[in-house]
């Protein structure tokens, strides 16, 4: 029976859609928490102001992350969600799950929790909504010790590190996106686990430029597959999809788009302009290629990425905090992802970046935002890096040119003298 | 020279303890040894939580440290 009268809820149920609401009153049936929730909603919706309160102490002995402490601030109302703090869990790599262990997750979390997951909050973690404090410690004790299953990150951790799925199902994958989030994973455990950093840290490792795990829009260190040498064409194949032997786009879009044109849909839409018929050949200009992936997508059967395969390293992505969002800048347009070398040459510059946003980082501020108020050119200097013209956004407006003392021959240290000599004042 | 790990953690305690504002971020304690690396700092303020005489606080988006006692959860209001 509901606990409480839930009108502007009930709303949500309408429509075509499924909906959370409906959700939660099966869960209630089970979980009388569930009503609770319902009823605070139902009072947020009409104060138009949340009745949560977020954040504490709460956690887990030896960790400090995983746990987000959550309270309602009318615990008298809603007795069943006066705590309801947030676990999340360290998903596995590009999120594949056996469904015995996904049946021990929820069934450890019916009895420990309010039985409410979000498969998957937008760092990638499994979160499970909803418990008392009394229940963290056996929580986590029955997770690990049952399950083998651990906490991901929260706070200024290292973020639980996502993937795409990569090599174990896509043919574009450039990289072993699996091994490198789940190395790392292992390799920086201190630091998901106990916060480090001026502010939380993400890592996300796309197999190929297409990105499907939006790694250059939402982390502070981002790992895109890419090629260095050229983009393999199948010119057999490029007939064919010439011919109109294959669907547009594989037949996933309107008939209203009519048959594949390669030049409407491919040659034309190239970003950079570097692809042309020669005959009946496709052509392509790979130094100017800036591998968007369009022309890969638009023909898989005839071009695929190149065979000198690597990842491109971008930096300082983040939501709006304090500015607005920020999409990664390309640092470093070439690495090898190889697991024999334990990803040495992606570990050589996570730790560049941490070792110096440690130091310089403000409180609150993520490494895009410390990057932005330090200047890329300082920025690639920290990181060793020689600027390339890639790295320009569009050409400076300010006419001077800073040296720094080591570019100029004698230093700031010259004899003046010698050089008036020459040059009369 | 550095502080050894034990005169660190000392000065990371006192701090928390005596700070006007009971709750700090790691950067407030960088200050308790010039000499010593963000690093250090970070793992002398962990091991001091995990000694019992330190805990953290977390919004969720950032964590804070404050010694026991000071910092107060909802619960304990
Ligand atoms: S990012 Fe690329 S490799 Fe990864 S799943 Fe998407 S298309 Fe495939
Ligand atoms: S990957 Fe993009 S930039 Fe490169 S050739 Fe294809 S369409 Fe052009």
């Amino acid at each position: 029976m509901p606990k409480h009268d839930t009108p502007m809820m009930d709303e949500l149920e309408k429509g075509p859609w499924p909906s959370f609401v409906t959700d939660l009153k099966r869960q209630a049936v089970k979980n009388d928490q569930c009503w609770d929730i319902l009823g605070q909603m139902e009072l947020s919706f009409r104060d138009k102001m949340t009745h949560w309160k977020h954040g504490g102490i709460v956690g887990v002995f030896g960790y400090g992350g995983g746990i987000v402490g959550r309270y309602s601030d009318v615990p008298e109302q809603f007795p069943g969600v006066a705590h309801f703090h947030t676990v999340r869990l360290n998903q596995p790599s590009s999120k594949f799950y056996n469904t015995e262990m996904l049946r021990k997750v929820c069934d450890l979390w019916e009895r420990r929790g309010s039985g409410m997951t979000n498969m998957h909050g937008s760092t990638g973690d499994l979160v499970l909504l909803g418990t008392r404090t009394d229940q963290l410690e056996p929580l986590f004790y029955e997770l690990t010790h049952d399950l083998n299953w651990d906490l991901g990150g929260s706070g200024s951790n290292l973020r639980t590190p996502a993937c795409c799925l990569g090599k174990a199902r896509c043919e574009f994958a450039c990289i072993d996106t699996q091994a490198v989030c789940h190395g790392l994973t292992m390799k920086y455990q201190d630091e998901i686990h106990r916060p480090a950093f001026p502010y939380k840290f993400k890592f996300k490792f796309s197999g190929c430029p297409n990105d499907c795990v939006a790694a250059i829009a939402r982390s502070d260190f981002s790992l895109i597959g890419t090629w260095r040498d050229n983009i393999r064409i199948n010119q057999a194949e490029v007939k064919k999809y010439v011919a109109g032997e294959y669907k547009n786009n594989a037949g996933g879009i309107s008939e209203s788009f009519g048959k594949f044109n390669i030049k409407k849909d491919v040659i034309n839409l190239c970003p950079t302009r570097c692809m042309w018929m020669e005959g009946e050949e496709l052509k392509i200009d790979d130094a100017e290629c800036t591998r968007c992936m369009h022309c890969i997508n638009a023909m898989p059967r005839a071009l695929r990425p190149g065979l000198v395969k690597g990842a491109s390293v971008m930096c300082g992505a983040k939501a709006p905090i304090l500015d607005g969002a920020q999409m990664g800048t390309m640092i470093v347009p070439f690495v090898k992802v190889d697991p024999d070398t334990e990803f040495e040459e992606v570990v050589f510059y996570i730790e560049k970046i941490w070792d110096w946003w440690m130091e310089v980082g403000r409180n609150r501020e993520r490494v895009g935002e410390t990057m932005q108020r330090v200047g890329l050119p300082t920025f690639l200097k920290v990181m060793e890096i020689e600027p390339i013209p890639q790295h320009v956004k569009r050409p400076r407006e300010n006419p001077y040119v800073f040296w720094a003392e080591e570019e100029v021959e004698g230093g700031w240290q010259r004899n003046v003298q010698e050089f008036r000599a020459k040059h009369k004042m | 020279m550095a502080l050894s790990k034990d005169e660190l953690k000392a000065k990371i305690l006192n701090k928390a303890m005596t700070a006007a504002k009971p709750q700090l971020y790691v950067k407030d304690f960088y200050e308790c040894d010039p000499e010593s690396g963000p690093r250090d700092i970070k793992n002398a303020a962990n091991d001091l939580v995990k000694d019992g005489k330190m805990v953290f606080w977390s919004s969720g988006s950032t964590t804070m440290y404050a010694a026991v006692g000071r910092a107060k959860d909802e619960e304990h209001r």
